[in-house]
């Protein structure tokens, strides 16, 4: 659904709309909706009333862009005459579709060729939910499949249908030889405990009886075993999905989440479904079996009684609708309340070292604490709802008891009744109001398993902002020239963090990415890792757009060094061949001696099956980078991308570490960030950020040329430091 | 560390107004600028203090401590403009909530009029910054402002309570 303009405006339009689009602010930062019009003659803008409230004919303008503000924006031209005039406010919903907006204005306004419009620019809603579409797609990724939580966790199951139908036969039968011993009971009240009944009868009763009990038994027994086994195998299944759906969300969905939550997320709301689904469906189709089965028995034995029984039925019925919302509302607070306590729990560990060093263990204690009275708060509210809920239910059931014994008791001591069948009755009744009782406990587990399930469904069910596309090619050679096209982008989109850079560069070439922090360095490699996609321009390699590029095959091709080395749990070896599992001992060792390891390596007590990682060896800062590096060269990318470590190590180290990422480097395109002047005296070629633009590129010597350049003064400052270390030691 | 300390902008350095275009202008040390931008440096805690002046560009020009230190009408267009930047509609009223398809929807009346917001859960999207503040945010990004919650009517009050 794309917002038209309507007629009455479009009317008044001498020519062909190039874009439309309703704003939802007016210039005063209202709320309200004013319609925005592009044609080749002007810019016209419009609310409620048929005379436009703006008017700016193209000529008048030089230029147009789009202001992001918080949470808002405006459209600001600027004019020959007038200076910039805001043309229109908006809400970030439209920050892109006025992006475009403003790009097309330019393009008039200076006569270039006309961008067009890819959908993401269009702004689209659902029709359901109103809520924006994603570029691409046809269905409201929020509508889609999300209705049938129940179902779909259902689905689970499938894999295990014939063990269900297996354990559903058997609960079939056992709820039927469930029914026999009440009858057995009215048999020989009635029947056998009579003066004159002989004594074969009573004696093959019980026996039936006893046997009645033994198949019971065993059946229960069999339906255990084949649930326990279902039950696990499903709890396996559920975590593994969902750690698949991890693993395929973007950089992104990281950035903004405290990754330690995860893990009580999976674990317990996998463990709340899995209840559902085995005891939960178990208990529910049982029960519900034994209620129709109990219904008809006591329906033929007698109909007046039993439709006394069912008075509290309709009650018990609207107690629980009504009380259905509440519960979940209530799990879920409580879910939040512990989701809140495991978070801060993750993050106090994560920070163990600040917090000690800063000696505030006694304040996250206080923080602990408060979270943990939530908790406990929380946990509180919605027991004590049960414990109010699970007596009434007892007593509404019990009510109808206390009838039954009351009136069939008269029928019994007038001789209208047998009392076996007054017996068997009330003990029918019994189990007919268990399952009713249990019906609150099943609210109980269902509720608490959709709210598992909605959470975990939530993760399953978020797109990947990088994902892979439909026509993805694989590239298998490549030669490493990559090109980037005016690329534009943002963590937050309308608030871009690298601004239209171009820049060829040749297979082989090394290019060392210069600037302060906050330049847009890390952003550079993010995008060509493709860890996020740009919001503008193209970046290739050999030609091809990487987002056409199939993700593994892409990641394949490029190596990475990072800043932050992290190594596995695991031994150095299983480290270094991460990316090449099937390297044999050589190609580990060959690669590790390029990196300059191996001899450290080689000295260890373990050699390379030294345990490094969260419980292993400590390695040292350089040392790590070292095994970072033998990494990189075992996965022989080719373009590679360094994020030069800044920590201050050792000359000798130092040297080390030149010396293997110069032999990593040779005939890989190579991407480097670059903080020390020996790597940028070896870089071909350096690209100088600033603020996200690209200010200056070219050799170490051109740029020092430039006698006011950022980079000239960049190295100044970096010479003054060394100075001032130098003094200092 | 840098030499350069931050500069506090007095009464008599800073003058604002807004231009014809709607655009917000000023002298700045006698100089004057066609375009200003400015950045509340404590967005959450201090609305019409410690407000840094910047050029378009977004280089500082200086900080005004309090707009109350300001000439009346500088102080009053200072102050429309960072209604207009920092879209923050404080919530009056709440009409509705409602979970849908897993998705949350509040219709709520504010002081820039109603709105209505979805949130894919409340675990990610309702922010407690202190007191009996709260900080709903959408799906866009965009966020609402419930200054104090239970200073709100009834009805709100109610639903509020219901969820949180």
């Amino acid at each position: 659904m794309v917002d038209e303009l309507p007629e009455i405006f479009k009317s008044q339009l001498s020519e062909d709309i190039l874009f439309n689009v309703k704003t939802d602010l007016d210039t005063q930062g209202m709320l309200a909706a004013q319609w925005l019009a592009i044609t080749h003659g002007d810019v016209t803008l419009w609310q409620e009333k048929a005379e436009p409230i703006k008017r700016i004919g193209i000529e008048e303008i030089k230029e147009a862009r789009a202001v992001s503000n918080i949470g808002s924006g405006m459209l600001v031209v600027e004019t020959t005459t007038n200076g910039p005039i805001v043309i229109a406010r908006y809400t970030s919903t439209l920050s892109t579709a006025m992006s475009f907006a403003a790009k097309l204005i330019t393009a008039l306004a200076q006569g270039e060729q006309l961008p067009v419009a890819t959908k993401g620019d269009i702004p689209r809603y659902c029709s359901t939910c109103h809520s924006p579409m994603k570029e691409g797609t046809k269905t409201c990724e929020f509508c889609l499949s999300k209705k049938y939580a129940a179902l779909r966790m259902l689905g689970y199951l499938k894999p295990y249908k014939f063990k269900g139908i297996l354990a559903l036969g058997l609960l079939i039968l056992s709820t039927i030889v469930e029914l026999i011993p009440p009858f057995l009971t009215k048999i020989i009240v009635d029947d056998v405990l009579q003066p004159q009944q002989p004594g074969t009868l009573f004696v093959i009763i019980i026996a039936a009886w006893a046997l009645t009990l033994l198949v019971m038994s065993s059946m229960q027994a069999l339906r255990g075993y084949i649930g326990v086994a279902i039950s696990s195998k499903l709890m396996g299944d559920i975590r593994k999905d969902v750690y698949q759906s991890l693993m395929k969300l973007s950089l992104a969905y990281f950035d903004r989440r405290q990754t330690s939550q995860f893990i009580s997320r999976v674990n317990s709301d996998a463990e709340s479904m899995r209840q559902f689904m085995t005891d939960g469906v178990i208990y529910i189709a049982g029960h519900l079996l034994r209620f129709l089965f109990i219904l008809v028995i006591i329906f033929s034995m007698n109909w007046k009684l039993t439709l006394l029984a069912l008075v509290p039925i309709p009650l018990l019925v609207f107690l629980s609708i009504s009380i259905w919302p509440k519960v979940g509302r209530r799990l879920y607070q409580q879910w939040r309340a512990i989701f809140r306590l495991n978070m801060q729990v993750g993050d106090t560990l994560q920070g163990i070292r600040v917090i000690k060093a800063f000696g505030q263990e006694k304040s996250e204690l206080v923080r602990y604490n408060n979270a943990n009275e939530e908790v406990v708060h929380h946990d509180m509210r919605s027991e004590k709802m049960w414990q109010l809920f699970f007596p009434a239910f007892g007593l509404l059931t019990s009510l109808g008891a206390v009838l039954i014994w009351y009136l069939g008791g008269y029928q019994v001591l007038s001789n209208e009744l047998q009392l076996g069948v007054l017996l068997a009755f009330v003990a029918y009744l019994g189990m007919l109001f268990g399952p009713i009782q249990w019906l609150s406990q099943m609210i109980s587990w269902t509720s608490r398993a959709m709210t598992a399930s909605h959470r975990i469904f939530e993760i399953m069910d978020t797109p990947a902002d990088v994902a892979d596309h439909p026509d993805a090619v694989k590239v298998p050679n490549i030669k490493g020239d990559v090109v980037l096209q005016q690329v534009t982008y943002g963590y937050e989109k309308h608030y871009p963090v690298l601004k239209d850079i171009n820049l060829e560069v040749k297979a082989g070439e090394m290019i060392g990415l210069v600037g302060h922090s906050g330049a847009g360095k890390s952003t550079f490699i993010n995008l060509l890792c493709r860890f996020y996609d740009v919001d503008e321009g193209v970046i290739t390699i050999d030609g091809v757009p990487i987002r056409d590029i199939e993700q593994t095959e892409l990641r394949r091709q490029i190596g990475v060094v990072l800043q932050e080395t992290f190594l596995f749990d695991g031994t150095i070896a299983e480290n270094i061949a991460y990316s090449k599992p099937d390297a044999t001992p050589e190609d580990i060792m060959r690669a590790a001696k390029i990196a300059n390891a191996h001899d450290f390596i080689v000295r260890l007590p373990d050699g390379y099956d030294t345990r490094v990682g969260e419980r292993g060896h400590k390695l040292s800062g350089g040392e790590k980078q070292r095994v970072a590096i033998a990494r990189a060269i075992i996965h022989d990318p080719k373009i590679l991308i360094l994020d030069e470590a800044t920590a201050s190590v050792d000359t000798e180290t130092e040297r080390q570490i030149q010396e293997a990422l110069a032999n990593l480097v040779k005939g890989r395109t190579t991407f480097a960030i670059a903080h020390r002047l020996s790597t940028l005296r070896n870089a071909d070629r350096l690209v100088v950020l600033d603020r996200g633009k690209m200010v200056e590129l070219g050799t170490h010597e051109e740029l020092l040329e430039k006698e006011d350049g950022v980079y000239r003064k960049l190295v100044d400052a970096q010479m003054e430091m060394s100075k001032i270390k130098g003094v200092g030691s | 560390m840098s030499a350069e300390d931050i500069r506090m902008l007095s009464s008599e350095e800073l003058y604002v107004y807004r231009g014809e275009g709607g655009v917000l202008q000023g002298i700045v040390d006698g100089k004057t600028y066609h375009e200003l931008l400015i950045f509340l440096t404590f967005p959450m805690r201090y609305t019409s203090e410690y407000v840094s002046i910047r050029t378009k560009d977004g280089n500082e020009l200086g900080i005004v401590r309090s707009l109350a230190g300001l000439d009346r009408d500088s102080a009053a267009v200072l102050k429309e403009e960072i209604e207009l930047r920092y879209f923050l509609p404080r919530v009056t009223k709440i009409e509705s909530i409602k979970q849908r398809s897993d998705l949350w929807f509040w219709e709520l009346q504010t002081h820039l009029g109603s709105i209505r917001i979805i949130m894919r859960n409340l675990h990610d999207h309702i922010q407690f910054p202190g007191g009996d503040r709260i900080l709903l945010s959408d799906l866009d990004g965009r966020r609402c402002d419930i200054v104090n919650w239970k200073q709100m009517d009834a009805h709100s009050q109610r639903l509020l309570r219901d969820i949180l």
